[in-house]
């Protein structure tokens, strides 16, 4: 019951976020200095051509008004069209969410996986050279910019070695199959950025509970090392690092924008970079509540599964 | 490529294509990624040219081949997206431009050395006073569609790029003079154009690129269809993304050397070198690669450089309108207070060829050999007559061209000696085009090369043209290009367009300090990559046999 309290009460919060983020994004497109229209109209934007411009694009009309008639549709799950290829918004970023779906699928699930299993490898043999290996590396990989280990990724593996492609050249429209091939590089360097965080979240977790009290006790008391790290530590350890893999999460499928365009890979970044240039109001939007959306859900994961690893924290106030 | 900046985007309804800004420049998007990245772009080609130049020593130059090329194959090339929803219309300022070399033809087209040369109208004569044109058509010509090109078909495409729905860029040059009220078939090999005004260089104007023609009654559906009469026909095309074009065996020239060609929008610079360097594509088409990048191209073992002679001329428009630049004075000051050599040398490692603040290239007919010596201690006297002193000027620049902030730095240090003061205020290349220039006092540009000398000198520099750049308005100059369009002697008319060569470097706002080549990077394999102006030769570049 009161289980069922909290989560609709982090349900309600999470719409009153996705809210915020669409009011926000409106808010500050406005504040964009020129509008659709002289961004479509460039040279050419004459009073007379941008008022034409604005009356059939509906752009006349009051802020206010746009963003309700906006929300409205939203509600009924009509985002509207892309004010520049007049397609519905929907049809016009599903295959840009498809490739960022793959891209972020695959970085979840070797990406995340690897760094969690170094991070314990790094708690476990502290201060030995495995840890001292894969701290270095991921100090490493935390500090070069993306665009950089891009950058050498491509050079390396795909200039000099020709393993992989060096960029995606299919376009938006792509297909699963002809994707597969170019989104290993794009996945090694997000993997190389993100890697460090949760692999030193990881390994401090490991270190603190294996030196925990009970820990100790479950050694004493006989049970093999397998089972006191599997059974008891990790999922003690992996609690705080949940918060770092879903803001993570939230991050890839949100739009890596820089990774994109180094390897022109068609993902939701590209579009979000396209349709901020443009000031393609409805497009911007979608996004927002797609990554709004994406971010509070992730959490909500994270949360839930903090509750499933430790009972402790299902009753309120009694988590200590 | 066209005149203005790549922004925009198309179909608001089916044919109602907004303008934004034509191609001209290269494409906006790419380069608004470009200065994204920032310090990508300078960091990525500088380690590229570290592991990849291995002291083999300075050699950057393009081994651009001729010969032999093996019958068939698929090029692949990589070109900047014209913009996130651009069509296949030639006269539509978001054209694809790229595919239509390959797609269409126009009536004329340009030599090398700038005249004018028959593509789909065989021949042409004009009335005593210039008025009117006669075209007589190419027969036997067909589109990919099957049906025969006739003088209906020119006949709608002019009305198509005067058509105020389609705001295209040429309708601005020939609106003055044309009107669809003027254009007649009175058969279906002839086409006959009666201007309003007298233009002697009338058919100059046609070999614009907006110029490419469309089948009759194709203006709602052109964007997507691209059916033409060019040397390819179209398989798909996606905005934005990928299409390939397929060889038009019938095409009235002959056949194409390749079989396809397929096309990759990449937007970012560096991953279409990326692309190239991989071995992913054949050509980077419309790219100008820079100095540090060519380097690391050149030294692959796979690619290459080839070079296209004074592609682009860089200025800095001084507008007329603003102070300082109201006083002609001051504008001859800071016209001859720079050193244009080196400049040349500064920001384009010298290749290129010094220009003299006179835009019209060298090889043209009517060019006027007319300096004005750099001479930074009378440009000290009169900046002190016209009571400035020494003064502070605001330069502004941006990352939309890689040469225009290097551009900006080597005129700041050329003009000290002059005693002025240049601050240089560095602008979003998003906007550049929308909030900088044609409003800021004083802001860099450029132009692409290959514009015939009436279009020129009327659409940049000429008062009442929405291109004016620097809200130039000089009496005399605009009578010297009405005088010559007048003038059906071509002698006669070159010393007019001398006259006018003469006061723009005067008394214009532009500085002109030199014309820069591109450099284009291709693949070994290529053989008979021809490029000039905006004319590609789609029909007999190929492989290596």
């Amino acid at each position: 019951m009161l289980l069922v309290k909290a989560i609709g009460r982090r349900l309600g919060y999470s719409v009153l976020t996705v809210l915020l983020a669409t009011l926000l994004v409106f808010v500050a497109l406005q504040a964009l200095p020129g509008n659709l229209a002289t961004q479509l109209l460039g040279q050419n934007a004459t009073p007379a051509a941008v008022a034409q411009l604005d009356a059939s694009l509906g752009l006349n009309r009051p802020a206010w008004q746009r963003y309700l008639d906006w929300l409205g549709g939203a509600l009924h799950g009509d985002f509207g069209r892309s004010l520049v290829s007049q397609q519905p918004v929907l049809t016009e970023a599903g295959g840009y969410l498809r490739n960022t779906a793959l891209l972020a699928g695959i970085v979840i699930v070797a990406g995340i996986t690897l760094s969690l299993v170094l991070g314990v490898i790094a708690g476990l043999t502290r201060d030995r050279w495995p840890d001292l290996a894969i701290s270095g590396l991921s100090l490493l990989g935390m500090s070069v910019p993306e665009f950089t280990v891009a950058t050498l990724l491509v050079l390396a593996f795909a200039i000099r070695l020709n393993w992989f492609p060096a960029v995606v050249t299919a376009g938006p429209t792509a297909t699963v199959g002809e994707l597969l091939p170019a989104v290993w590089l794009p996945a090694a360097a997000l993997t190389a950025v993100m890697a460090a965080y949760i692999i030193r979240m990881m390994r401090t977790s490991v270190i603190d509970v294996m030196s925990a009290e009970y820990v100790t006790l479950a050694r004493v008391r006989g049970l093999s090392s397998a089972r006191v790290l599997f059974r008891h530590a990790l999922p003690n350890a992996l609690l705080p690092t949940l918060n770092v893999i879903a803001i993570n999460i939230a991050w890839l499928v949100g739009g890596v924008v820089v990774v994109e365009s180094v390897f022109n890979y068609p993902g939701i970044g590209t579009l979000m970079i396209q349709a901020v240039h443009n000031r393609d109001l409805p497009v911007l939007q979608f996004i927002a509540v797609f990554g709004a959306l994406t971010f509070v859900v992730c959490n909500l994961l994270a949360d839930l599964a903090a509750l499933w690893l430790n009972p402790r924290l299902r009753t309120p106030g009694r988590a200590g | 490529m066209a005149i203005d900046q790549h922004g925009g985007t198309a179909g608001i309804d089916d044919n109602v294509l907004m303008n934004g800004a034509a191609v001209d420049r290269g494409r906006g998007r790419g380069m608004s990624r470009r200065a994204l990245l920032g310090a990508a772009a300078l960091a990525a080609p500088l380690g590229l040219a570290a592991c990849g130049s291995s002291g083999s020593g300075p050699s950057a130059e393009s081994t651009a081949v001729t010969g032999a090329a093996a019958k068939g194959g698929t090029m692949r090339i990589a070109r900047p997206p014209a913009s996130a929803a651009e069509s296949l219309d030639p006269a539509s300022s978001l054209s694809a431009y790229e595919y239509l070399g390959t797609l269409y033809n126009r009536l004329v087209k340009q030599a090398e050395d700038g005249s004018v040369l028959p593509d789909l109208a065989t021949s042409w004569e004009s009335s005593a006073d210039s008025v009117t044109w006669t075209f007589t058509l190419r027969e036997g010509v067909k589109f990919h569609n099957g049906n025969a090109f006739t003088s209906a078909d020119a006949a709608y495409t002019l009305a198509h790029i005067l058509d105020p729905k389609i705001q295209s860029p040429q309708a601005g040059v020939l609106s003055p003079f044309l009107s669809t009220s003027g254009i007649s078939t009175p058969d279906a090999k002839t086409l006959v154009v009666k201007l309003s005004s007298p233009n002697a260089e009338f058919v100059s104007l046609l070999m614009n690129y907006n110029c490419y023609l469309i089948p009759e009654d194709s203006s709602s559906t052109i964007g997507t269809t691209g059916i033409g009469t060019g040397p390819f026909r179209l398989k798909s095309f996606v905005p934005a993304g990928q299409g390939t074009v397929l060889a038009n065996s019938d095409y009235f020239g002959g056949a194409p050397v390749l079989d396809a060609i397929q096309f990759t929008a990449i937007a970012d610079i560096q991953a279409r070198v990326d692309a190239l360097l991989a071995g992913q594509v054949d050509l980077i088409a419309q790219t100008n690669i820079d100095y540090a990048t060519s380097k690391t191209v050149t030294a692959s073992s796979i690619a290459t450089t080839a070079t296209v002679k004074n592609a682009e001329w860089y200025v800095l428009p001084m507008l007329t309108t603003a102070s300082p630049f109201t006083d002609v004075n001051v504008r001859e000051a800071f016209k001859i207070a720079y050193q244009p050599q080196d400049l040349l040398d500064l920001a384009v490692y010298g290749r290129g060829t010094v220009a003299n603040n006179n835009p019209v290239v060298s090889s043209d007919a009517n060019y006027l050999d007319y300096q004005v010596t750099p001479d930074p201690d009378k440009a000290k006297s009169l900046l002190k007559a016209a009571g400035l002193g020494s003064p502070m000027q605001q330069l502004y620049t941006s990352t939309y061209d890689a040469v225009l902030t290097p551009l900006a730095l080597a005129y700041q240090s050329s003009v000290k000696n002059a005693g002025i003061n240049i601050s240089i205020q560095t602008a979003s290349a998003d906007s550049y085009y929308t909030d900088v220039w044609m409003t800021k006092p004083f802001c860099v540009s450029y132009w692409y090369t290959g514009r015939p000398i009436d279009q020129l000198l009327n659409q940049i520099f000429r008062a009442g043209s929405s291109y004016n750049e620097t809200s130039w308005s000089d009496a005399q100059f605009s009578a010297l290009l009405d005088d010559a369009r007048k003038e059906s002697d071509a002698a006669k008319r070159k010393v007019y367009y001398q006259d006018a060569q003469k006061i723009l470097v005067d008394s214009s706002g532009s500085i002109v300090p030199f014309f820069a080549d591109r450099t284009t990077g291709l693949s070994k394999k290529v053989v008979n990559y021809k490029e000039y102006g905006f004319e590609f030769d789609y029909l007999h570049i190929g492989f290596k046999a």
